[in-house]
């Protein structure tokens, strides 16, 4: 009986799935690649709001992107009399970049900056460090941006202005930037940004560097609109700080900003607010002298279009 | 007495369903989108099938990221807005060989294969023709046929509705040997 019992189980065991087997047998028999996949799309635009994301554009792509910032919605510059802002423009830029190739993109851009220093030519470079992968052996994805805006505008004669410019290198301000992200899960992703500001000329009185951190993030609504938003805390010295808010009563401010992104395959859009006048990380950072709480925010869009002129075959 | 059973069923399990299954590493998988607008091809060569000669079970298995297009933003998208890569990592195909096909004969078979298709989480029915073509030890397959997006819920946004085919073509090879 013992015997019997123990066969009868055995048999059961060896050939029941043997039996119920047909597709069972023939899936464990696919012998399936194993992939070493990178993450992908962990934002859709090289830019948030006001800071970079990680991404770059591939090969052989160009990135035609115009970014747009109106006056303040309320506060004692908004209202009515400037229909909210929609009748004024703080900073209009208009930017290519390249792909040379899936890590690298180097980019040109006019803006016309905030402030008094205006008529701004940028050329940057944003190289893709590390990729996060899909089996978190790496974490996180980390892309460095750097960046070299020269200042066109005339010089002015009030020696303390920001815009005082004596030699052509008091016309050049760096960013560089350390972008570390990390894509949570299809409809999340976060990421953190240490940034240093070099300005070679600045008003009398502020400094010439500037270390600044930045958080963003990305919550995907539906499958082509997201809620994205970011936020950048300037490191700035205290008694030059004072010292500015005392002669010239200017107050700077951390900025952030919050809006909607959407995807139309090719185009990206963004529709966003935002306290920052300035679009470039050359003056935002820096330079944000409007605050949320008095009403100084703003509506902002930008519109890019990425082309692609790679006609490889696929592989 | 019982050991010698044990082993011999065992022996017998093992050898009977071994000899009976090809199976193929390297599935070639091509799908094509043609509108006035715009041609979009991708190709995958890592796809997995195998079938089973006694049964006529067959089963295919393709990572969707395994796909290569020409231009890497619409591979992009084609994971990221089509396909839902990170929901639905496989498209897979369950079916059976409608003919009976003797493996053991070179020849070339005109073949019926009928089952289901898996893509994009949404599973439909299908009977398809394709050819076999056997020679020796090794067996292989073609298969072309048509996917309609709407049938595996895959949509597509009205403003690229000129860009994307409603009906995709797709064509399937593989090269099948016995397992050992």
């Amino acid at each position: 009986m013992k015997f019997h019992l123990k066969s009868l189980l055995y048999l059961s065991v060896t050939l029941l799935p043997s039996l119920a087997f047909a597709q069972d047998s023939l899936e464990k028999a696919l012998q399936m690649p194993t992939e070493k996949k990178n993450v992908q799309a962990t934002f859709k635009a090289t830019k948030l709001i006001n800071i970079q994301t990680n991404e770059t554009i591939y090969k052989n792509e160009l990135d035609f992107r115009v970014d747009h910032r109106f006056g303040d919605i309320a506060g004692s510059a908004g209202g009515t009399k400037n229909f909210f802002g929609l009748d004024q423009s703080t900073d209009i830029r208009i930017g290519f970049e390249y792909g040379i190739s899936d890590r690298l993109s180097v980019g040109l851009s006019r803006a016309k900056g905030a402030g008094v220093v205006t008529q701004l030519y940028e050329g940057n470079l944003k190289y893709r460090l590390l990729e996060q992968t899909a089996d978190d052996k790496v974490p996180v994805a980390v892309t460095l941006f750097g960046s070299t805006t020269l200042s066109a505008a005339k010089a002015s004669t009030d020696p303390t202005a920001a815009n005082a410019f004596g030699e052509f290198q008091d016309r050049l301000t760096y960013v560089v930037q350390a972008v570390i992200a990390r894509k949570f899960n299809s409809n999340f992703s976060m990421l953190i940004m240490p940034s240093y500001v070099h300005r070679n000329f600045t008003v009398f009185g502020d400094q010439n560097d500037m270390l600044a951190l930045s958080v963003g993030g990305r919550i995907k609504i539906t499958k082509r609109m997201a809620f994205v938003a970011d936020y950048t805390i300037p490191f700035r010295d205290k008694n030059k700080e004072a010292y500015l808010e005392s002669t010239l009563g200017t107050q700077y401010y951390k900025t952030l900003g919050a809006g909607l992104e959407f995807e139309t395959g090719g185009h990206i859009f963004h529709l966003n607010f935002t306290n920052a006048t300035a679009i470039q990380e050359s003056q935002f950072i820096t330079d944000t002298n409007t605050s949320w709480l008095k009403g100084q925010y703003r509506w902002g869009f930008s519109i890019a279009r990425r082309f692609s002129f790679d006609k490889k075959k696929a592989k | 007495m019982q050991k010698l059973f044990f082993t011999l069923t065992a022996l017998f399990l093992c050898t009977g369903i071994k000899a009976q299954i090809w199976v193929s590493k390297s599935v070639n998988s091509s799908f094509f989108s043609s509108t006035p607008v715009e041609d979009i091809d991708a190709q995958s060569k890592t796809g997995a099938s195998a079938l089973n000669t006694k049964t006529n079970d067959i089963i295919f298995k393709i990572n969707n990221t395994s796909f290569q297009f020409k231009k890497k933003l619409m591979q992009e998208h084609f994971n990221e807005n089509y396909m839902e890569s990170d929901k639905f990592p496989t498209s897979d195909f369950k079916g059976k060989i409608v003919e009976q096909i003797d493996f053991s004969k070179p020849g070339t078979y005109p073949v019926t294969v009928k089952g289901n298709l898996q893509i994009h989480g949404v599973t439909k029915e299908y009977t398809t023709k394709g050819s076999l073509v056997i020679t020796g030890d090794e067996a292989k397959a073609t298969s072309t046929f048509n996917v309609k997006l709407a049938d595996h819920d895959i949509k597509i946004p009205t403003i690229v509705f000129k860009q994307i085919a409603e009906t995709i073509q797709v064509k399937m090879t593989a090269i099948y040997q016995p397992k050992k």
